[in-house]
């Protein structure tokens, strides 16, 4: 019994080797019906993960999305109350996304005068010092996030520009209650927003025009995440400076949350009808070659197969097929995925390794699903086939 | 004869036409629902974009510099100029007016605060008149009448639809404000209290406003009081008279193209620039329709909101694409599907004498048929499938549009005519004797 349950097995393999070498045309349309499909559904499902980690990157374009500000105290007038500097090299310097850097902005207002070359007269203007908790050039360089390179320079609103008639490389002089700066104009900056109405030069700057060393007005914080992480975020930080107001700011968490949530809602259905349509594609062509088989299975039952056996024959060749389509286009799918997470964001995606294994067992499920149509081969009639009979 | 067969074919063997017939519309149902969605996208996004609010801001061209810290202006109380309240409906008689979702006008001030708390049915002075208290004068919800006399509700919960408000906004012309949280927090005033306000010398005490509600807004507004426009008005001598206008409007991501400076086209650009909602052409007629003003973009709203919408359609046209293609290689593998099972017909009509042309001919006909009524089939489920997707996300259903229809029949034609055509050549090329025989 069990000699002939080892000589059954071989048999089977044997079967199963021979079925799929000897007609290599029909297997090699099969495998690549597999393969596409499994290299769309790889594709996609990469880019969409993919592309839920860039859109919060891209909402971070749209400016900070937490404040910390001094406390609110009963005493004083919150307008005039400042930080500690300190606090600014305290935040935590990783994103919530787990990746990319928190840029931590500390700003000091105060009101100065402002002289230009031409002009002896004095123009009142608000002075915005700044520093960034990130001595990063690749932020820096960013056009949302320009900032005086040195102590001489600084940034210039546009409206305070058309005010003293200035242009970039002009030579400012800055009045204020503890001495005077020189500046230089190195950037006019138009960005419709209070920074308008501004002249940015470092916050060290600031601080000697104010008479308020190590002292700053409120920090900007951009961080990275969605918005649960970024809540969790938040209560970390709240955590960490017991004694300022720290604050999301509303107008991009929310918005954020909102048009977040219809993007990957829209995404996830698209995506699951491409999965739907890429599996009953690949179900259409390997009903094809199930229906083409009718021969082989009636000759195997005049044989003497049972249809038990025979149809777990089909099946494990099915499931084989499968495995090594799904193997192939899985992995030619995600180098896909990185090629058009190029041309969308205009970075690659990264390779998300959960995909791989995901499609491939999805491969394998829709192969042996396509083999359904074999069912009906078990009420194949050997006689019948053999007289042509369809 | 012809239509004889081509009936017959359809009726004697319903089964398989229905297979076939099935699979053509599931593919096209899932095309059609992934294209009427993609073409709807745009619109519907860029209206969920506007829950960032305003994207423009128009100040007075000849006021002096602001001296803003925190939202409490430093200037001197009668400095600066002031645009006038009375312009405002020319707004929505732009060209783009239609993209004009909501604009309010503020009317800000450095006020003194005196509050008195509610206990007990009773008001009671709780402190000191509170100094440098940033005003802001606005709408909460102001019905602009309009120049063809029908009325356009907006106000700052349009600009600003993030501001959270516990309570309830001020009435259009009441003595009521709105409090902003940290200055609520800090003088404790809660709902049902009043306040007395005074800008500049104080010779008696004001007759109060009453407390509607809390607001919080994230921002330094959390530190002001808002009255209506006409209140601060009032209270600042400044009739009929506004310092800052946000408007929020629909736009079309810029290009290129939009960040050229209109003064250096030719006419036919310019035409071209002005016909199109990109924000810098709007902000160009809105200040074309109120002169002596300085329309701003706010760049980070506006180029945030470009950068997204500009990705998101772009990969939602690049799944669209897939979806397309994947229906595309369902429907011609199906349809080769039925024309392979067919060999022996073919085989039959040609040894009876039909040409290849007129095989051809008759097989072609009927998968036309059969793609017409299918891609018809597929057409209607995919717009409710497009329905459910469009209603579940945006609380809207995309509108059946003809141009899917038509690219939907198009399609199914094109690729069940392709889907057929490789296997009926290679049925060319059979000698109908061995495919008789079976071989």
């Amino acid at each position: 019994m069990g000699g002939s349950l080892v000589g059954n097995r071989k048999m089977f393999w044997r079967i199963l080797r021979r079925m799929l070498l000897a007609n290599r045309g029909r297997v090699l349309v099969i495998l690549l019906a597999l393969a596409a499909g499994a290299a769309i559904t790889a594709a996609m499902l990469n880019l969409q993960i993919d592309a839920k980690r860039r859109l919060t990157a891209e909402f971070s374009v749209l400016g900070p999305n937490i404040l910390i500000v001094p406390a609110q105290t009963d005493s004083d007038a919150t307008s005039r109350a400042t930080l500690d500097e300190r606090i600014l090299d305290e935040v935590p310097p990783t994103s919530p996304d787990g990746w990319t850097p928190v840029n931590a902005l500390g700003y000091l207002y105060l009101l100065a005068d402002a002289s230009g070359p031409t002009s002896r007269t004095y123009q009142p203007v608000v002075i915005a010092g700044v520093r960034s908790s990130l001595a990063d050039k690749r932020v820096a360089a960013m056009r949302h996030n320009r900032r005086p390179v040195d102590g001489h320079s600084c940034i210039v609103g546009g409206k305070v520009a058309a005010q003293m008639h200035l242009q970039v490389g002009d030579q400012l002089s800055l009045h204020g209650v503890a001495g005077e700066q020189p500046c230089r104009v190195i950037f006019l900056r138009n960005m419709g927003d209070a920074g308008d109405a501004q002249i940015s030069p470092e916050l060290e700057v600031a601080q000697r025009l104010a008479g308020l060393p190590g002292r700053i007005s409120l920090i900007e914080l951009t961080a990275r995440g969605t918005s649960e992480q970024v809540n969790d975020y938040l209560e970390a930080l709240r955590k960490r400076v017991p004694n300022a107001g720290v604050h999301g700011v509303y107008q991009f968490s929310e918005a954020q949350g909102k048009i977040y949530s219809k993007i990957s809602g829209l995404l996830t259905a698209t995506v699951v009808l491409v999965l739907v349509l890429t599996a009953l594609c690949v179900m259409a062509a390997m009903t094809n070659v199930a229906m083409e088989r009718r021969n082989d299975v009636g000759l195997m039952k005049a044989i003497g197969g049972a249809t038990r056996r025979v149809v777990r024959l089909f099946l494990t060749e099915a499931a084989l097929l499968g495995l090594v389509g799904g193997l192939i286009g899985a992995a030619s799918g995600i180098l896909l995925s990185m090629e058009l997470g190029k041309a969308v964001f205009g970075v690659a995606a990264r390779p998300r390794l959960i995909v791989y294994p995901i499609s491939v067992g999805l491969t394998i499920l829709v192969a042996i699903a396509s083999s359904f149509p074999l069912r009906r081969l078990a009420s194949v009639r050997p006689a019948a086939v053999f007289r042509g009979e369809a | 004869m012809f239509l004889r067969l081509v009936a017959d074919s359809f009726t004697r063997r319903p089964r398989r036409k229905l297979l076939t017939g099935a699979a053509l519309a599931l593919g096209m149902a899932v095309a059609t629902a992934a294209l009427s969605v993609s073409l709807d996208v745009g619109d519907r996004l860029a209206r969920e974009f506007r829950s960032l609010g305003a994207n423009l801001v128009v100040t007075p061209a000849a006021d002096s510099l602001p001296l803003e810290i925190g939202g409490v202006d430093y200037r001197p109380a009668n400095s600066g100029a002031y645009l006038a309240v009375a312009d405002l409906p020319k707004i929505k008689s732009i060209y783009w007016h239609n993209n004009i979702i909501g604009f309010a006008p503020l009317l800000e001030a450095r006020a003194m605060a005196l509050p008195f708390a509610l206990e007990n049915g009773k008001l009671r002075q709780t402190a000191n008149w509170i100094e440098d208290v940033p005003l802001i004068g606005t709408w909460a919800d102001h019905g602009v009448p309009l120049p063809d006399g029908r009325e356009f509700r907006t106000g700052i919960a349009k600009t600003n639809p993030w501001w959270r408000i516990d309570g309830q906004w001020f009435s259009d012309d009441a003595r009521e404000c709105v409090v902003g949280t940290a200055f609520a927090q800090k003088n404790k005033v809660k709902i049902g209290d009043e306040i007395s306000f005074a800008v500049g010398d104080v010779t008696k005490i004001p007759s109060p406003f009453k407390v509607m509600g809390i607001l919080s807004s994230g921002g330094p507004e959390d530190n002001s009081v808002l009255v209506a426009l006409s209140q601060a008005q009032l209270l600042t001598g400044r009739p009929g008279q506004y310092r800052k206008l946000y408007v929020s409007a629909l736009t079309k991501p810029e290009d290129s193209f939009a960040k050229r400076d209109p003064k250096t086209m030719n006419a036919d650009e310019f035409e071209r620039w002005s016909c199109s909602p990109y924000v810098s052409s709007i902000a160009y007629s809105i200040a074309q329709a109120l002169p002596g003003t300085d329309v701003r973009v706010i760049r980070r709203v506006a180029e945030g909101e470009g950068n997204i919408l500009t990705h998101v359609r772009t990969l939602l046209w690049l799944v669209t694409f897939a979806a397309l293609l994947a229906a595309a290689l369902a429907v011609g593998a199906s349809s080769a599907a039925s024309v392979m099972e067919r060999r022996s017909e073919i085989a039959l009509m040609k040894a009876i004498g039909a040409g290849r042309g007129s095989v051809g001919f008759l097989l072609a006909a009927e998968q036309l048929l059969l793609a017409l009524v299918g891609g018809g089939i597929g057409y209607a489920l995919g717009i409710i499938l497009a329905r459910m997707v469009g209603e579940r996300i945006f609380g809207a259903a995309p509108e059946p549009s003809l141009l899917v229809f038509v690219i939907i029949l198009g399609l199914a034609a094109g690729v069940t005519m392709l889907g057929s055509a490789i296997p009926l050549r290679r049925a060319a090329h059979f000698q109908p004797a061995p495919i008789l025989r079976g071989e």
